[in-house]
Order: C-alpha cells, then sequence, then structure tokens
C-alpha cells in the first residue's frame, strides 16, 4: 500500500510544491524537507501505532490528490446559528480564504484578522516563525502535506477587548469543500494567537459535497491568562476530514474545545495540548455520531509540561450501522508536572451489533503527587431506563431518542449557547433517525 | 363493597410468571375492583415487585401461564407503553435516573403520549407549567427538581415524591405503588398518603405494596393480601395488615410445614 500512496501522492504534491517559487529561504525550505519527508513516508498502513485503528488506503490511493479549486457553490448551506453579539466571518472556500465573503466588521478593533496567503507575502519572516513553534518537523502525513502545499489559511490574533464588560466576540469560519467538479483536497493552515488576558470564542463549522479530502490544522497559542472557547461542527455528510490542532497554552490560560460530527466517511480528529505554564486548564469534549460505514478517530495528547495544571476529556459516541468510532487518549504528565488532575472518559452506545468502538486510554506519568483517571464504556442503551420512559407511555422509538439524545446534549451544553446546542443535537439525532430508519 | 364488586378493574388468574428461567409468581389469584384500594404485604423476595413488573409489562419478566384482565382488555397482550396510555401506572420500588433529561421534559413527554393515544392534542406550555405545579403542591415537591434531570442525584426521598408527582400528573386508572413508603420521612409519608387519597375516586383502584402498617394509617385499604412464595396465601380486610405488623410472618412457615406434612 506505501507504494501505491506514493505514486498517487508524491508527484502531485511535488509539482504543486514547485508552484511557489520566490519565497523566502525559511518557507521555502520548509516546504522542501515537507516534500521530502513526505516522499518517504507517504501515508502510514495499519502498522504504525499511531495509525493502527484507522486505515488511510482509500486516501493513498490518491482519487483527492488533485488540489480543489474556488467553488462557491456551497454557500447556500445552512449555517449553525451563531448567537453573540459580535461575529466576525471568515469564509474559506476550497481552501482559498474568501476575501469577499468574509465579513470582519463587527470585531474589527481587537481582532486582526489575515489570509495565510497575504501573510506569506507580506510578513513571510513572521509566518515561518509561527508555523516552525506551532508545527515542529515530524513525520505526519497531514502535516507534511500542509507544509508542502502551504498555501491559504487565516491568521488570526486576539488583542483584549477594550470594554471589559462586554459580551466576548465570537469568530465564525465557515469551510467549504466541493467536489462536485471532481475529487480533490485542500489543505488550510490556521493560526490562533491570543494575546495576554485576551479571550475569544470560535465557532468552525465543515461542509462538504462529493469526494473530497480536507486537510485543516491549526496552530493555537494562548498566552498568559487568555481563554478560548472552540466549538467544532462536522456538518453532516462530510466526506474524509483530517482536523490537527496543536495548542500551546501559558501560565493561567483556558482552552475549551467542543467536537461535534455529524457523520463523514472517514474523521481523523487530533488535538495536541501543551501546558507550557502552570494553572491551566484544558477541556476536551465531543459528541460524535456514525452510521452506516462511517469512521470516526478521534485523537488526543496531553503534554502536562508543568506543574498544577488540570485537563478533562469527554468523548461521547453513538454508532449505528457497521460504523466504526475510535478513542485514542494520551496523557503525558511530564516530571515535575506535579498535582497534575486529568481526568478523561470515552463512553458509546451502539445501536447495531455490526458497529464497533475502540477505546485506547494512554498513560505516561512521570509525576509522583498527580490526579489521572481515565475510564470507557462501551455498551447499549441502558435497559432500565428504557422501560422507565415507556412505563409512562413513551413509545421504544421515542424512548431511545430520547435516550440518544440525553447522552449527546450533555456534552453540548457546554457549547454555552442554547440555540447553537439544540441545532447541533438536532443534526446529530437525525443522523441517527435517518440511519436508524434504513435498518427497521 | 358489593356495590363496587359490579365493576371489576383488574382480574388477575393462575399467574406464573420466571425470570432468567427461575419461576417466581406460581399461580396467583388476585382481583381489585374499581375505585378499590388493595394492600400486598408479604415477606422479601416472594414476588411483589416482580407481580407489579408483570403488570407494568417489564419484558425481562416473562409469563408463563395465566390471564391478567384490564378493564375487559388481555393486558399482556399489550407493550409496557401501550399499557401506561391504557391507564396503568407503576411507581418503582428502585426509581430510575436519566442523566441528560429533565424532570419537566419527560413528564411533558409522557403526558403528550399518553393524551396522543387518546386522540388529543397536545398540551401546551403554559397549561402544562400550570398543572405541574398545581400537582407538585400536592405532593410538597420542590419546583427546583423539575429542571434537574430525572431522579439524578434526588435522594431516597425526592425520588419517591417524583413517583407520586408523575402518577399525580399522568392520572392513571390503576396504580401500582412498589414501596413508596420506603425512605419516607414521616412528614413525606403523610404527604404521600395524602396525594393518594386526592386522587381516590369510583374509577382509580390502587395496589399498595408495602411492608408496614403506618401508610394504611393514612390510606385506609379495601383488602390486604399476603403474598409468600408466589402466591397470595391469605386475603383480608385492613385489620390483617394490623395483625401482620404483630405477628410477622413466621406462621407461613408453620402453614407451609402443615402443607408439607398434609402431602
Ligand atoms: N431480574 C431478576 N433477575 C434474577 N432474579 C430476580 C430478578 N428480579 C427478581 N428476582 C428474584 O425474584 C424473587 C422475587 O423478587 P421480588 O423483587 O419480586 O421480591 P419482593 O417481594 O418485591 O421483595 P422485597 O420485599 O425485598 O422488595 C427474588 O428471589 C429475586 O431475587
Ligand atoms: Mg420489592
Amino acid at each position: 500500500m506505501a507504494t501505491d500512496a506514493i505514486d498517487a501522492w508524491t508527484d502531485p504534491v511535488s509539482t504543486h510544491s514547485q508552484g511557489f517559487q520566490d519565497e523566502v529561504l525559511a518557507l521555502k525550505q520548509r516546504r522542501a524537507d515537507a516534500v521530502d519527508k513526505f516522499a518517504q513516508v507517504g501515508f502510514p498502513g495499519r502498522k504504525h501505532e499511531e495509525w493502527r485503528y484507522t486505515p488511510l488506503k482509500s486516501i493513498a490511493s490518491g482519487p483527492c490528490s488533485a488540489l480543489l479549486e474556488r467553488s462557491g457553490s456551497l454557500l447556500d448551506r445552512e449555517l449553525l446559528p451563531v448567537d453573540a453579539e459580535r461575529v466576525a466571518r471568515i469564509v474559506i472556500d476550497n481552501g482559498e480564504y474568501r476575501d469577499d465573503l468574509s465579513d470582519l466588521s463587527a470585531v474589527s478593533d481587537h481582532v486582526q484578522v489575515q489570509s495565510l496567503a497575504s501573510m506569506r507575502r507580506e510578513h513571510p519572516e513572521q509566518l515561518s516563525e509561527h508555523l516552525a513553534r506551532s508545527f515542529p518537523a515530524d513525520d505526519h502525513p497531514f502535516h507534511c502535506l500542509s507544509d508542502a502545499l502551504l498555501d491559504d489559511g487565516v491568521f488570526i490574533g486576539v488583542a483584549p477587548m477594550s470594554d471589559v464588560d462586554g459580551e466576548v466576540a465570537a469568530i465564525h469560519i465557515i469551510h467549504y469543500l466541493d467536489g462536485s467538479k471532481g475529487p480533490g483536497s485542500a489543505h488550510t493552515t490556521g493560526l490562533l494567537h491570543i494575546a495576554k488576558g485576551a479571550r475569544i470564542r470560535l465557532i468552525e463549522e465543515i461542509h462538504c459535497q462529493g469526494e473530497v479530502l480536507g486537510n485543516i490544522r491549526w496552530g493555537v497559542d494562548l498566552a498568559e491568562g487568555s481563554d478560548v472557547h472552540r466549538i467544532r461542527a462536522f456538518r453532516s455528510g462530510c466526506a474524509s476530514i483530517f482536523h490537527g490542532s496543536r495548542v500551546i497554552q501559558q501560565q493561567d490560560s483556558r482552552f475549551e474545545d467542543v467536537f461535534t460530527c455529524a457523520g463523514a466517511d472517514l474523521v481523523r480528529n487530533e488535538i495536541h495540548v501543551l501546558h507550557e505554564g502552570s494553572g491551566c486548564h484544558a477541556e476536551l469534549l465531543g459528541a460524535y455520531v456514525a452510521c452506516g460505514s462511517e469512521h470516526i478517530d478521534n485523537h488526543t495528547t496531553l503534554d502536562h509540561l508543568v506543574e498544577d495544571c488540570t485537563s478533562r476529556e469527554v468523548y461521547r459516541g453513538v454508532l449505528s450501522g457497521r460504523s466504526r468510532g475510535v478513542f485514542s487518549g494520551m496523557i503525558h504528565v511530564h516530571e515535575g508536572a506535579q498535582r497534575t488532575d486529568a481526568v478523561q472518559s470515552n463512553d458509546t452506545i451502539l445501536l447495531s451489533g455490526a458497529a464497533e468502538a475502540d477505546s485506547r486510554p494512554r498513560l505516561e506519568i512521570y509525576a509522583d503527587d498527580v490526579k489521572c483517571t481515565h475510564g470507557a464504556t462501551v455498551g447499549e442503551l441502558d435497559e432500565d431506563a428504557l422501560f422507565y420512559l415507556r412505563s409512562r407511555g413513551i413509545s421504544l422509538g421515542q424512548a431511545r431518542r430520547m435516550l440518544v439524545r440525553a447522552f449527546i446534549s450533555e456534552i453540548l451544553v457546554a457549547t454555552g449557547s442554547e440555540v447553537l446546542s439544540d441545532f447541533i443535537i438536532e443534526e446529530l439525532q437525525q443522523a441517527i433517525d435517518v440511519a436508524e430508519e434504513a435498518s427497521s | 363493597m358489593s356495590g363496587k364488586k359490579e365493576k371489576q378493574m383488574l382480574e388477575i388468574k393462575g399467574l406464573h410468571a420466571s425470570v432468567e428461567g427461575t419461576e417466581i409468581l406460581k399461580g396467583l389469584d388476585l382481583e381489585v375492583g374499581a375505585g378499590e384500594v388493595h394492600a400486598i404485604m408479604g415477606p422479601n423476595g416472594s414476588g411483589k415487585s416482580t407481580l407489579a413488573n408483570v403488570l407494568a409489562g417489564r419484558e425481562e419478566y416473562q409469563v408463563d401461564s395465566g390471564t391478567v384482565k384490564y378493564n375487559g382488555l388481555d393486558l399482556l397482550e399489550l407493550a409496557a407503553d401501550e399499557r401506561a396510555c391504557e391507564g396503568i401506572f407503576m411507581a418503582f420500588q428502585y426509581p430510575v435516573s436519566i442523566p441528560g433529561i429533565s424532570n419537566a421534559y419527560f413528564l411533558r413527554t409522557a403526558l403528550n403520549a399518553l393524551r396522543r393515544y387518546r386522540d388529543e392534542s397536545e398540551i401546551d406550555a403554559v397549561d402544562f407549567l400550570e398543572l405541574v405545579r398545581s400537582r407538585m403542591e400536592l405532593v410538597g415537591m420542590d419546583q427546583k427538581l423539575l429542571q434537574r434531570a430525572v431522579n439524578d442525584g434526588f435522594s431516597g426521598g425526592e425520588k419517591k415524591r417524583n413517583e407520586i408527582l408523575q402518577m399525580a400528573v399522568l392520572d392513571p386508572k390503576l396504580s401500582i405503588l412498589d414501596e413508596t413508603d420506603s425512605g419516607l420521612d414521616i412528614d413525606a409519608l403523610r404527604v404521600v398518603a395524602a396525594g393518594v387519597n386526592a386522587l381516590r375516586t369510583e374509577d382509580r383502584s390502587f395496589i399498595i405494596v408495602t411492608h408496614y402498617q403506618r401508610l394504611l394509617d393514612h390510606i385506609v385499604p379495601d383488602r390486604v393480601h399476603v403474598l409468600s412464595g408466589g402466591r397470595i396465601v391469605r386475603s383480608g380486610g385492613k385489620d390483617l395488615a394490623l395483625e401482620l405488623e404483630k405477628e410477622g410472618y413466621s406462621w407461613l412457615e408453620a402453614d407451609d410445614a402443615k402443607a408439607g406434612s398434609g402431602a
């Protein structure tokens, strides 16, 4: 398989990467290194420890190795209801930052937004420094692709808001991945830099059509005392998505991420959090449904590098049909990271006998005064709860729906917005209803 | 009493039921007339909760033989939710908690399921709230519990009151209270009893499973039955409960011994 991968992707990747000629040395070098690295490693097979549960065969064989071009044809998709006073909107269309569709007027005073393409032209040195910090060189296939094909995306810098009492501003980021004119991929890099004491809400959603591969990575940098609340929604009908975040937290900062997926052919959702300063908290929450032969792989890594940091991870999945859900969560408590408090749990409800869940907590602890707990449950809907509901006149079908909804909604409370939470729950629920109906 | 006899609500004949292959109910007969309150007492493990669950339609409990007629219907033909829609209600001995579903949403969904079954329109939010508030007052329940998840983190007594609240809102015809008095403080016991008594009418019946006479001081039963070894072994008027309170169940063993030696 490895040779196929190299054949199908190496040439296009190398050809595309040569399209960027007059770059500063640092960027040029980074690109060239990534091309070489990718040519060496390609897409890993199942023997690779990090990719054991998630086959990349369908991607490696290459239908999406072409780059998607500007489309604009998914603009009529219904967006998430974002209830905030000040919302900036950023539209990324097949990997291209669309100035014409984005609207920054609501938050312009303290939020700096620039397309990565223009940053590449205007501040290449600065960009290269950011990239080096957020994405140190490794042999991760999607990171290699992102570096080799680095073109567009977005840089967001957030300063503290001037009026202290004001509501936290929100940034709404919409990715459209449209393969209706032919399969292809889009590679997007986002950089989010939050200044000391600044706060932001980020709402990111992804829409797909046709056979596409979305490769999205984020470098998130939280300065002292800053706060990021991010909600990500993979809207129903997504194709293949890699979404990776590398989050670096300084002292007393807080990062909260609520991930949701209403169905996608293949998802790899990666978050790597590094606590570099003490007193940090990271909250990683996820609610996902998978139907048919969909596959979703959640891969989190928490590096507790210093003392007195906390993290809490709760991922919940509902799997029907022959779908597969994977959760792999690494908690790494480094030497000296005393009084770390890390909690992790992954719960899965299987709605069909053919669905499968793999949960793999991994703890590496090199400090003695720490609290780390992890737990995983996999099972069917609670029979006692079902009977309780039915004994009050609620039909079996409705009782099942209520329990699934309850299971998911406990995660979505963390969106902090009832309209948003209701909207997403409804979409997840619908994906399950359709699958359940098809199977009954 | 003779007047009520004309209208039977529940008629159980020769009921045999088992759980996971073990027979628990072994030929149980019981008749409950409309408007009557029957108390069922009996030793631990004798099958009281099994009977309640069989009547409520829990599928783990398998009916091996016998018949159950409820208001002219063959009860055993109906699924649990249909039974509820037909007016059967069981207050659980151990109510289940359901995180993520608020008590209010649960109650409203249940009430609307019953209304739909009767071809009535769904109740609107304002009317529902008014109804629930008045019923909460009746059972002396804190309004805050309405927004909490169903039984989640409720104290033992709060769970039991919540069962009575559901009964008061859903307005069943036949209520089966499985040890609703266990775990209640004396005030709560009075409140629950007052709740039941307020609902007591010509066309509502109650089966009250209890170990203690004290509940029956407040809810005076028409009949008292002793369930033992999966059958009703003795029935009587309200005084039987007093007798049992004094004597316990040792006489059962004596009876068994007699029956054994006679065979
Ligand atoms: N789900 C079950 N699986 C296995 N055995 C069961 C189950 N439910 C009931 N039993 C058994 O059936 C017998 C009768 O139980 P049941 O709960 O009906 O007794 P009870 O009369 O309600 O007792 P108590 O007064 O303690 O509540 C007991 O021996 C019990 O262990
Ligand atoms: Mg019992």
